[in-house]
C-alpha cells in the first residue's frame, strides 16, 4: 500500500503542469534536515540550531583541490549577491574527513570563503555517516592518507523549517540559483 | 574492509529481512517433507542467496553510488536471482511449509474469479513480455531514474518491483505447463533479447551523461569517469540480459528433447 501511494505521488509530480523552480525540485523525496554534529566553535549543533534560516548543505573536505572551492566560492557569491536576505541564509559544509579537519582547521578554511554565512561541520565517523546516507550522498571513511576521499557534487537547499526543496548542481547558472533561493526565502517572510 | 563487514546492510529493511527469513523458512520445512534433488536445492539457495547480498548488504551502497554496480544489481534482481528460483521449482516444497491455514487462505483467495482473471492477463506470454521490458524501461527512464536514486522509498519500490516481475516472467518462461507450449515461451524469451539489446546499446553510445544524479549524490569509486561508468553499465543491459534469454531457451530446448526419452 505504501508503494502504490509513492507510485501515485511520482505519477503526479510528473504530471505537475505548474512548474515554478528552475533547480531540480526534491520537496518529499529527501527526509527533513536532521543531524547532530558540532560546529567549527566547537558547539555541538543540530538542525533547531538553523530553525528559521535557509540552508544549503553539502559535504566535501577542506583538502579537496578543485569541487569544494569551488562549490564554497560559489556559494559564498550567491548569498552575497541575496543582499539583506543573506542573513536569513546559511551554508553548512559537512566534512567527509573528520580525522583531519578539526573545528579550528574548518574554521580557518571557511573564513577564507564566507566568515559570516558559511559554517563547517564535523563529528565522529557514524554521526557523518548518518548524515551522509541521509541525504545519499557518497562517504566512505579515508583509509590512508593519500587515498581519495569520494564526495557528492550536489548542495542541498532546505526552508526555514528544515524541509528539503531543491537541489543545487555544478550545471546551474549563479542566476538561475540566485532566483530560486530569492523567491524560496520570499515565500517565508517572517 | 573486514569481510564481515560487508554483510551489514548499507539500509536496514525489515521488509527484505522478513521475506528472506520466511521463504528460507517455509523452503528449509518443506524439503524436510519433499524429496528434492540436490541440485533445486542448489538453485533455490544461490537463488534466494543473490537476491539477499546484492540488496541488503554493503554492495547495496555501490549501487546506489555507480551506475555499473546499480546494472548489475538490477541483473541479480530481474534475472538471475529469480531465474535460479524458478530453475529450483520450489513450489511444491513451499507449499508443504506453509501452515495448513495459510495453505487454505491461498487456495480461497485464488479460487476467486477476479484473481483468476487478473493472474490469467498477468501471466500472459505478451503481458509478461511487456512487463519485463516496459518495467525495464520505466525505471531507466533518465528523470524517473533521478527520483528513484534520491527517494529511498521509490528505490526499493524500484527493487521490489524488479524481483516480483522477475519471478513472474521466468516462471512462465522457463516452467513447462499445459497452457504455453515451449514453442510461446522461447518466443517470449526471444523477444525480451532484441528492446534490451537496443537499450544498452543507447547508454553505451549516448554521447552525454544520462544518470547525473550519481555525480551528485557522489560516484564509488573515484579512479572511473562518469561517461566510463555508463558505458559499462550500457555493456552489462546490452550483453548480460540478452545471455540470460539465451540460457534460458537452451533449457527449455534440452527439457523438451528429454521428454520423449522419459515418457518411453
Amino acid at each position: 500500500m505504501k508503494f502504490l501511494c509513492v507510485a501515485l505521488m511520482l505519477a503526479l509530480i510528473s504530471c505537475n503542469p505548474e512548474k515554478q523552480w528552475q533547480l531540480h525540485e526534491i520537496i518529499g523525496h529527501l527526509p527533513d534536515l536532521h543531524f547532530s554534529l558540532l560546529s567549527d566553535t566547537g558547539q555541538p549543533v543540530t538542525e533547531q540550531t538553523y530553525q528559521g534560516y535557509l540552508v544549503m548543505l553539502f559535504f566535501g573536505f577542506t583538502n579537496c583541490k578543485a569541487e569544494c572551492p569551488t562549490t564554497l566560492f560559489r556559494l559564498a557569491n550567491i548569498v552575497r549577491r541575496l543582499g539583506d536576505h543573506a542573513n536569513r541564509t546559511r551554508i553548512l559544509f559537512v566534512t567527509l574527513d573528520p580525522g583531519h579537519d578539526t573545528p579550528e582547521v574548518l574554521q580557518r578554511y571557511l573564513t577564507a570563503f564566507d566568515a559570516g554565512h558559511a559554517i563547517g561541520l564535523t563529528g565522529n565517523e557514524g554521526a557523518i555517516e548518518d548524515i551522509a546516507k541521509r541525504y545519499r550522498a557518497a562517504f566512505r571513511l579515508k583509509k590512508s592518507d593519500s587515498g581519495d576521499i569520494v564526495h557528492s557534487a550536489a548542495v542541498y537547499v532546505f526552508d526555514p523549517q528544515g524541509h528539503a526543496r531543491l537541489l543545487i548542481t555544478p550545471a546551474d547558472t549563479t542566476e538561475t540559483v540566485e532566483d530560486d533561493l530569492r523567491h524560496l526565502l520570499d515565500s517565508f517572510r517572517p | 574492509m573486514n569481510p564481515l563487514q560487508w554483510l551489514i546492510p548499507w539500509e536496514t529493511s525489515f521488509a527484505i529481512a522478513a521475506v528472506t527469513a520466511i521463504t528460507a523458512m517455509l523452503f528449509i520445512k518443506g524439503s524436510l517433507r519433499c524429496k528434492l534433488l540436490f541440485r533445486q536445492k542448489l538453485y533455490f539457495w544461490a537463488g534466494l542467496l543473490s537476491l539477499y547480498v546484492v540488496s541488503h548488504t554493503q554492495i547495496d551502497y555501490y549501487a546506489e553510488h555507480e551506475f555499473f554496480v546499480h546494472q548489475l544489481q538490477s541483473l541479480v534482481l530481474h534475472h538471475l536471482g529469480p531465474f535460479l528460483i524458478v530453475l529450483a521449482c520450489p513450489k511444491d516444497a513451499l507449499s508443504a511449509g506453509c501452515p495448513v491455514a495459510v495453505k487454505r487462505l491461498i487456495r480461497k483467495v485464488s479460487a476467486w474469479k477476479p484473481v483468476q482473471d487478473s493472474i490469467k492477463v498477468l501471466f500472459h506470454p505478451v503481458t509478461a513480455v511487456t512487463g519485463f521490458v516496459g518495467l525495464l524501461i520505466f525505471w531507466l527512464l533518465p528523470s524517473i531514474h533521478f527520483i528513484a536514486m534520491l527517494d529511498w522509498r521509490i528505490y526499493r519500490l524500484m527493487n521490489w518491483s524488479m524481483v516480483l516481475n522477475g519471478l513472474m516472467f521466468w516462471g512462465v518462461a522457463l516452467n513447462p505447463d499445459s497452457i504455453r507450449s515451449p514453442g510461446s515461451r522461447i518466443s517470449m524469451m526471444l523477444s525480451v533479447v532484441p528492446p534490451q539489446i537496443l537499450i544498452g546499446a543507447l547508454i553505451f553510445f549516448a554521447p552525454h551523461e544520462l544518470y547525473p544524479i550519481y555525480t551528485l549524490c557522489g560516484r564509488a569509486f573515484t579512479g572511473i569517469s562518469s561517461t566510463t561508468d555508463q558505458q559499462i553499465g550500457g555493456l552489462i543491459l546490452w550483453t548480460q540480459g540478452a545471455m540470460m534469454s539465451v540460457i534460458g531457451i537452451l533449457i527449455v530446448i534440452r527439457k523438451e528433447l528429454r521428454q520423449p526419452l522419459m515418457e518411453r
